[in-house]
């Protein structure tokens, strides 16, 4: 553990990522209690610019304020790439796990899934199920998840498969131990470093994922997003830059610091796969 | 005909006081220190040395071909008088190939997987000399049948080809210009038995024809005396000894070489068997393993009619090469694989047909030490739990169990206070007794151990031999015991059973089976048995 | 012999993919709430009572569903993806029009993102550790984190609006007419933005998995092996390094194309690009759901048929390939 921080820190792209993630998640919980009239009030004038009085980042195109719509849009943002990735990170370990350790029938089953989702257009496939269940927080949730498990699955597969084969675990299986015992309490615990990694990238894909769906008026109506702040503005964009411009950098800073951590996460437990 | 000070105007390559420095960080600061030898014309120069003592660093400093990080620090490589570590990259590289070639360990790794071989050979002689792309594949014709192959295998994929036929190709690529100089790094290592008596025979045969030098890397002492006129023994970057062949091997001078040689057996064996209660009986035992999709399925037999007996307070060892279903048969009898068919009978009650709830309380029963110290053991629990996890999967008391597990670390070698820490804080001999502490825990009547000796060095593995040994005879355990090893096999079996492509070779008591091999293969394995025709 | 069997495994997967799109795209249609033909039309509630009712007798809604499956497999088969409902025209013969502007702008985009990646990705490896090095590294964490409409319209705001170098949006000038070349060059100047916004995301990938691949096949024995026969660094590194470095990038493109397709969705709208992209967007609008998933079918197909390409050339490329996997 002490390595694992020793070496995570000593990355300055982790620490950045990680401090700038902090922020974000802070900004997100304090939304509500600093702009306790919500994302959607009209303050003023229309487009007015960033440093208005009392609107640091201007007005948009109905007169409601910039800062509280990206205050609130981080709420969704956070809420959706972390729900999303956990539910498709429950599904795809459990579902990798049995196909990597059982290996058979059941692996060739589910790898025959997750090339399936591999090859079909994924985000075409998420704009027919959400049209479908009505756009909603929820159905953005089971959508995201329910196209991005195999990634999770695959990688678990893999891990699972080659963990298996190692004489630690010919070693419990001799021993009499049982099969979820051995998958849970033998493979689970070295198996989990490259499956956080993925997931913790996956939070940020799945906030892409979250505004394009968003920017395409398949969000959650009743929420305001960073997606649908920039879609709202598309017409706007030729005399207020700023309606376009702000929460496109919002989500690319969120994005980024997210890969960050992944990526520091990554070279902290890379290295002691190999051992 | 004396060491490094041979007449220095028929000395071809001569190294003087070479040092290779490893990248900062490394576990020492040179890779190669003070290395002077000579290869004199015509003569085959071995270096002897085991895994980590820079010999192949040596050889690559040669070919000015150093791995990214290391660099040569001080020292001259002298090529027929001239400095090769102060030649241009550019004159270096028309060297290389042409007056000095080399082969590699791995000859599948060592050829370009999507070039067919005859325009590998062909970009070689292309390389050093304007001829055609058409005159240069009708050498590499030439050359393929001067090595024992069909010229028509020019048009064919490295992984088309067998182990010995890649080196082959390796060879005639690397001898297509007559260099005047071969470096061979360890080129048999991954070839079977017999495949490897013929390698080295043809570089014997070659050398002599083409009346070329031949420097050679080797961790086997086998193979020194099959081949070397010159030996030079390292260790840990530094040369411990060197002279002629039969001066090295005949009076080893450094009590390190003495270790090496002296690990061999003199030909003394164990006693036959004290003739205890028959335990387990495996009979016609069969295994293949399948590959491949829906339309073109594979199979590869690693088991094929195997049969054979343990006794109580017995070592059976099962000799064999990698691929010869020996860790298949172990894993058979232990039930972590499958048979396809045949039985394996404890007792008279079959256990390769034993449903999953009837087998694991039998489990106990029969217990297994593995080969890899480094992954036998979860590297994220501690020895306390690794031991005591058998006990757990029996629903025994815990106080208890932990209790024993002190017991029964002190009784492998290890104090109690090992049962709090991790296995990474271990070294290999330690792990293999954590290992063997964890299946004895559950008081077993037969274990198994494959290759239990094979990654450790030797002088660790002699100790945990008797280890093993003693075990075995305290708790009057059947053992089988799996290993490549025929040096190792003769330490500590009663009786042996040699295997090869799944199928049984040979049985007999094991001082039998040395005296006399009743099979052709038996005595290729004995014969390729290190520093057994020295001795 | 092997690569008969290889290629055919592969034909057998692509009809295996294939069946399940559209066993997939009935289980959708099932999957939503409210009655299937309501669904079908569009759910919110302008649906008109004559139009559902045709749809229900066209997939025999009113009986039971392995019926309705075989209905609907064969119509599929047969091309009859149903009605648009905002159109009142087949859904196959709709997205047939718009397909060829999305393939332009696709095939475009792959080019621009294989050789512009591949070219970055080489030389970045040539130098690990190197500020080229790093930057590559940069360059494509950034272009992964940008939402790849957004940097459509960043790209607007920049080349159209401030510079006025090219124009915003469209795949020609209204009005102008062009004929011949200066069609065509009207068409290439306005692919330019969407083009080169579709083709960053994946170049950036493109890059960086060269990068590796030429690292780690550098590391290989049979590179060391060229080095001892004496040959050249640049050939060592065209010949050897490269030629096996590029194997897994032909199978990364067949895994990108389905990426691709997404994101020419969202780029098509920004531009407003006349492709099957803007055609979704506008389905989406109109609650169109007989043509929104005509589009996951017909794009689903595609891409498949792409990948068996991509299996296909692999084989090609690489002499080994194993059968099944």
């Amino acid at each position: 553990m002490k390595d694992f921080a020793r070496a995570f820190l000593s990355r300055p792209g982790a620490i950045l990522g990680l401090c700038v993630f902090a922020a974000i998640v802070a900004i997100a919980l304090a939304a509500p209690f600093i702009f306790a009239r919500g994302p959607f009030i009209i303050v003023g004038m229309p487009l007015l610019p960033p440093g208005a009085p009392g609107l640091p980042a201007g007005s948009d195109v109905l007169g409601r304020d910039m800062i509280a719509g990206l205050a609130f849009g981080a709420r969704v943002s956070l809420l959706v790439g972390v729900t999303s990735t956990l539910v498709a990170a429950g599904i795809g370990v459990l579902l990798g796990a049995a196909a990597g350790y059982y290996g058979g029938l059941v692996d060739d089953l589910l790898m025959r899934v997750t090339e399936f989702f591999q090859i079909i257009p994924s985000f075409v496939l998420l704009m027919v199920l959400v049209a479908f269940l009505k756009p909603s927080l929820a159905s953005t949730v089971i959508g995201i998840a329910l196209v991005s498990w195999p990634q999770v699955a695959r990688v678990a597969r893999g891990e699972f498969m080659a963990l298996r084969a190692r004489e630690f675990v010919e070693a419990a299986r001799t021993l009499g131990e049982s099969d979820v015992h051995i998958i849970f309490a033998q493979i689970l615990p070295n198996a989990l470093p490259p499956i956080v990694v993925v997931s913790s990238m996956m939070v940020g894909s799945a906030i892409l994922t979250e505004s394009a769906l968003s920017f395409l008026g398949l969000g959650d109506p009743n929420l305001m997003s960073w997606g649908s702040m920039i879609g709202g503005s598309r017409s706007a964009m030729w005399v207020a830059w700023w309606t376009t411009v702000l929460p496109g950098l919002a989500i690319m800073v969120t994005v980024l610091a997210l890969n960050f951590v992944g990526d520091g996460l990554n070279a902290a437990l890379h290295p002691r796969r190999h051992r | 005909m004396s060491g490094p000070d041979r007449n220095a105007q028929g000395v071809p390559l001569s190294i003087r006081g070479l040092h290779v420095a490893l990248p900062p960080g490394a576990d020492r600061a040179l890779a190669v220190e003070d290395v002077s030898l000579d290869v004199g014309r015509n003569e085959i120069v071995c270096i002897v040395g085991e895994s980590g003592s820079g010999k192949s660093v040596a050889a690559h400093a040669v070919m000015g071909l150093l791995p990214r990080g290391l660099r040569a620090a001080g020292g001259n490589i002298l090529w027929n008088g001239v400095d090769l570590l102060a030649q241009s990259p550019e004159a270096m590289r028309r060297l290389r190939g042409r007056e000095i070639a080399m082969i590699f360990q791995d000859p599948m790794a060592a050829l370009n997987p999507v070039v067919p071989v005859g325009a590998q050979i062909a970009e070689q002689i292309r390389a050093h000399r304007a001829v055609s792309e058409h005159a240069a594949r009708n050498e590499a014709g030439g050359l393929l049948e001067q090595m024992g192959l069909s010229a028509a295998l020019l048009k064919a994929f490295p992984h088309q080809l067998s182990g010995g036929q890649r080196q082959r190709v390796m060879i005639a690529m690397a001898l297509s210009l007559s260099p005047r100089l071969l470096i061979a790094d360890e080129p048999t290592t991954a070839l079977d038995v017999t495949t490897q008596a013929q390698i080295l025979a043809l570089i014997r045969r070659l050398q002599v024809e083409r009346a070329m030098s031949v420097l050679f890397i080797t961790h086997d002492f086998g193979v020194v005396a099959d081949i070397a006129d010159h030996v030079v023994v390292m260790r840990q970057g530094q040369v411990v000894e060197s002279g002629t062949a039969k001066a090295v091997l005949g009076a080893p001078a450094h009590p390190y070489t003495r270790a090496l040689l002296a690990a061999v057996p003199s030909g003394e064996s164990m006693p036959p068997p004290a003739g205890g209660k028959t335990l387990v009986e495996v009979s016609r035992l069969a295994k293949r393993f399948h590959r491949g999709g829906l339309l073109a399925r594979s199979a590869v037999t690693a088991l094929d009619d195997v049969s054979l007996t343990l006794s109580r307070g017995e070592t059976l060892g099962i000799v064999g090469e990698s691929g010869s279903g020996k860790s298949t048969l172990a894993r058979c009898v232990i039930r972590l694989l499958d048979p396809d068919a045949g039985a394996v009978l404890l007792d008279g009650a079959d256990i390769a047909q034993m449903r999953p709830r009837a087998l694991r309380p039998v489990r106990r029963r029969i217990q297994m030490v593995f080969q890899d110290p480094f992954s036998a053991l979860n590297p994220r629990q501690t020895v306390e739990e690794i031991v005591t996890a058998g006990p757990r999967a029996h629903g025994e008391d815990m106080r208890e169990a932990r209790a024993r597990a002190a017991d029964m670390l002190s009784l492998v070698g290890l104090g109690p206070r090992a049962l709090k820490r991790f296995p990474h804080e271990f070294s290999g001999g330690q792990r293999q007794r954590i290992g063997l502490a964890r299946a004895l825990m559950l008081r077993p009547e037969v274990l198994i151990a494959d290759e239990p000796v094979s990654a450790l060095d030797v002088t660790v593995q002699a100790q945990v031999l008797r280890l093993l040994d003693d075990v075995r005879r305290q708790m009057n355990l059947a053992m089988l015991f799996i290993t490549h090893d025929m040096r190792v096999a003769a330490q500590i079996c009663h009786r042996v059973m040699v295997m090869r492509r799944g199928r049984v070779i040979e049985t007999g008591p094991t001082r039998e089976v040395f005296a006399a091999p009743a099979s052709d293969y038996t005595r290729a394995l004995l014969a390729a048995m290190p520093g057994r025709r020295a001795v | 012999m092997n690569r008969l069997i290889y290629i055919a495994t592969r034909l057998l997967k692509t009809g295996l993919v294939a069946v399940a799109v559209v066993l997939l795209s009935f289980f959708l249609i099932r999957l939503a709430p409210g009655d299937a033909a309501v669904v079908m039309a569009g759910q919110s509630g302008y649906a008109d009572e004559t139009f559902v009712k045709s749809l229900r007798a066209e997939y025999g809604l009113d009986q039971p569903l392995p019926v309705q499956l075989w209905k609907y497999v064969t119509a599929v088969a047969h091309g009859d993806l149903g009605t648009s409902y905002e159109r009142r025209e087949p859904v196959l013969k709709v997205i047939l029009e718009r397909l060829p502007n999305t393939l332009l702008l696709d095939a475009f985009a792959l080019l621009l993102a294989m050789s512009g990646g591949i070219w970055l990705g080489a030389l970045a490896a040539r130098r690990p550790g190197s500020a080229g090095d790093a930057g590559v590294t940069v360059l494509s964490m950034l272009f992964h984190a940008v939402p790849q409409f957004w940097l459509g319209m960043m790209m607007v705001l920049v080349f159209s609006i401030w510079l006025a170098w090219l124009p915003p949006f469209g795949i020609a000038t209204m009005g102008a007419d062009y004929a011949g070349l200066a069609r065509l060059a009207d068409i290439a100047r306005h692919m330019i933005l969407p083009g080169v916004t579709l083709a960053l995301y994946y170049l950036a990938g493109y890059a960086r998995l060269t990068r590796t691949a030429m690292i780690e096949v550098a590391e290989l024995d049979f590179v060391k092996t060229a080095r001892a026969k004496g040959i050249g660094e640049r050939q060592v590194a065209r010949r050897h390094i490269l030629r096996n470095a590029l194997i897994p990038l032909v199978t990364y493109a067949g895994l990108q194309a389905s990426i691709l397709v997404g994101g020419s969705v969202l780029v098509e709208n920004v531009f407003s690009w006349p492709g099957i992209g803007t055609l979704a967007y506008e389905a989406v609008n109109a609650r169109d759901n007989p043509l929104l998933l005509g589009i996951f079918m017909v794009t689903a197909l595609l891409v498949s048929l792409f990948n068996l390409i991509t299996d296909i050339s692999y084989s090609i490329a690489d002499p080994r390939v194993e059968v099944g996997g």
